[in-house]
């Protein structure tokens, strides 16, 4: 046994697209302890809900992040909707639905580039983010923007989608499913990428369920959570929806639990396009949310459950809004995770959370 | 199976009992956030299961209180609490991974209770409001039951008044006192016509 | 299992078109909803404001004294309030995105008097 020592890993390092610092430390090759600090980039952002009024506030909670953008302007709507006791009309629910979902594949198709480039295959990174070109280019075409779309307002969505596009988005889809195939087939088949990633990571279901662990890191523990099996808005009309599990736990899992989640999503988008009902995209909102009122829900984003809350004042400003993002619920799971690995995995373990640090940080 | 959230409040000394409660009946820890209020800080502890999301609230902390840290039961707490510490600056005892104070490298301390113009002029206004809505049923009652023999026109006008008041309450006081005054020459205008009529 | 599973995909590359465009040279033509800039229709503006109160990163201005309109490009986030919001509909979307420059600076347009809005009522009847 050698002596203990410790390795600083980050902020800055190659494989971590975010601002994450770990003290790792290590005796010979082994990781024994993880310690992680964050803090880098905190930006105040829940500060600035005393300065915006509840209207304005929603361009500042999609720039939280830039990959859930989409996801955090929903969930911040969501939330100050029911604060409000504003409904909004289902045409307007299932838009939400069909961005979001086409969201939760950018965001995954990026990942498993970032993963495939983690392991030093960088065809397969090519490969990954040609494909999610193609839905930014949806993107591009229905709301209006790549990253930030500005789509959704209180009350509703600010654009709708006719037919024809929709007719588009299923067709784009159909184009992605069959190359993406064969691009899951290199991640679940390649032995160059499972020589990486099974068994590397493993963490039980027990710690799991302990560590309170949320989204794609939990459900390749076997913890078959998913938000969106709760059937909030129009989640709640999908004819079967089953979370996808794993039950191996380790990096390998984690891959493969996003890899299908993919497939899943087109086939959710495919099915709320097939039964989506004309009709308003949004009601007016009049008024202020109430002195004392509060209200929180929580949206499944890619990265897993994201908790929102609002507190009114009386006032166009909120008093407080809150966002706790998946990534700091599965810090914990990250330190448990890194507890006896070889410091050559530490990168491909820290990635299979998908670590969203500015998030986090907000 | 659908989704429902609940808000309760918790007294401080309840929580260590709370959690371990929670962690035994199998809860999930969802999140901890605070509030910065004028009372102290309000600490929200949520738990789901099976998709009923508890928020239990524990009002009014103050800074020379001790809140014991639920990072025993629930480690991925530590993460919240050591954010709760840094921006709020509420002294949270017993974290597993504890940072002391440097989770968060900020340039200032506690900058979260730190309360802004802005939110300070929302909290007036709301508080005006809220007076000069008490002021107006006040008088509405008192104006009510005693003196029936008075002409009905004068306690509407009256109400009238008091609704511009509360109106006025919420704006900035600039903008009031140039609504006052606008009031007020037409009130001198309406006057000169009346007696000219008369 | 097995080894370069990506193969087809990736010898079937070399005869496809390509998936990007040659910059320079060739330009992508932006989709009709693109959120590029704000553009404003100045005989319609009524200097009312509420474009200015609606942006959520102060962008806009409005002088009702000098009779201008000014945007700040560099602060302005393309989410559109101030279209949605103006109530003459004189603000909308251009699909192009604002060049590029070498110093921050505020683009100011003048507001013509109105008083045409009778005359063009008469001269449409």
């Amino acid at each position: 046994m050698g002596k203990a020592t410790i390795i600083p890993f980050g902020p800055q390092h190659p494989v971590l697209p975010e601002p994450l610092h770990l003290d790792l430390v290590v005796e010979d090759e082994k990781v024994i302890e993880a310690i992680p600090q964050i803090g880098f980039v905190h930006r105040g952002l829940e500060k600035l809900v005393e300065t915006r009024d509840y209207n304005q506030f929603i361009y500042v909670a999609e720039r939280i992040c830039g990959i859930c953008a989409f996801g955090h302007s929903y969930g911040y709507a969501e939330t100050v909707e029911r604060l409000m006791g504003v409904e909004v009309p289902e045409r307007g629910q299932y838009l939400r639905v069909i961005w979001h979902e086409l969201s939760r594949i950018h965001s995954h198709i990026l990942w498993l580039g970032l993963a495939a480039d983690a392991f030093g295959y960088e065809s397969l990174f090519m490969h990954c983010w040609r494909l999610r070109e193609r839905v930014l280019d949806i993107f591009e075409k229905t709301t209006g923007g790549r990253v930030i779309f500005s789509v959704v307002k209180v009350g509703g969505v600010v654009r709708d989608i006719d037919a024809a596009q929709l007719a588009e988005i299923i067709r784009v889809l159909e184009g992605i499913k069959s190359d993406y195939r064969q691009l899951m087939d290199a991640f679940l088949k390649d032995s160059s990428v499972m020589n990486r990633t099974v068994g590397v990571g493993y963490l039980s279901f027990e710690d799991a369920t302990n560590l309170s662990m949320v989204g794609p890191f939990a459900r390749a523990s076997n913890v078959a959570y998913d938000v969106r099996s709760l059937g909030i808005g129009a989640y709640g009309t999908l004819s079967d929806f089953q979370p996808i599990v794993d039950t191996q736990g380790d990096c390998y899992a984690r891959m493969k639990v996003r890899a299908l989640e993919v497939l899943q999503s087109i086939d959710i988008i495919e099915e709320m396009i097939a039964r989506i009902p004309a009709g308003d995209i949004s009601v007016p909102v009049k008024g202020n949310p109430a002195e004392g009122a509060e209200a929180a829900c929580v949206v499944e984003q890619p990265r897993g459950e994201c908790y929102y809350y609002a507190r009114g004042n009386g006032s166009k400003n909120l008093e407080r809004m809150r966002m706790r993002t998946p990534t700091s619920q599965n810090l914990a799971g990250m330190v448990k995770a890194l507890e006896g690995c070889d410091l050559a995995d530490v990168n491909m373990i820290i990635l299979t959370i998908d670590p969203c640090i500015s998030c986090t940080e907000r | 199976m659908g989704f429902a959230t609940e808000f309760t409040t918790l007294a401080l000394q309840e929580l260590p009992e709370l959690s371990n409660q929670r962690k035994a009946d199998g809860w999930r820890f969802v999140q901890l956030l605070a509030v910065n209020t004028d009372m102290g800080i309000d600490l929200i502890y949520s738990f789901m299961k099976d998709g009923l999301l508890v928020n239990s609230e524990i009002k009014g902390v103050t800074k020379d209180q001790v809140v014991p840290s639920i990072t025993n039961n629930f480690l991925a707490a530590f993460v919240f609490e050591n954010e709760v510490h840094d921006l709020f600056g509420v002294n949270i005892e017993g974290i597993a991974i504890d940072f002391g104070g440097n989770f968060y490298a900020l340039a200032q301390k506690e900058p979260m209770t730190v309360i802004s113009p802005e939110q300070k002029a929302a909290r007036e206004k709301a508080r005006k409001i809220a007076e000069a809505k008490a002021a107006k049923e006040k008088a509405s009652k008192e104006g009510a039951t005693p003196e029936q023999g008075k002409p009905q026109a004068v306690t509407s006008a009256h109400t009238a008044d008091d609704d511009l008041e509360a109106k006025l309450a919420g704006m900035d006081p600039e903008k009031a006192a140039k609504v006052r005054a606008a009031m007020a020459t037409k009130a001198k205008k309406e006057a000169a016509r009346d007696g000219e009529g008369a | 299992m097995g080894a370069f599973k990506l193969g087809k995909m990736t010898i079937s590359g070399l005869f496809k078109e390509p998936e990007t465009v040659q910059y320079p040279v060739q330009t992508k033509t932006p989709p009709a909803g693109l959120k590029g800039h704000v553009c404003i229709d100045v005989t319609k503006c009524i200097l009312c404001g509420i474009c200015q109160k609606r942006c959520p990163c102060s962008a806009i201005n409005v002088s009702k004294q000098e009779r201008t309109w000014s945007i700040d490009r560099f602060r302005c986030v393309q989410c559109g309030s101030c279209v949605r919001e103006c109530p003459k509909s004189c603000l909308s979307m251009d699909p192009a995105y604002a060049s590029c420059s070498t110093k921050k600076h505020e683009e100011v347009f003048e507001i013509p008097e109105q008083q045409k809005s009778e005359e063009v009522i008469k001269t449409d009847a």
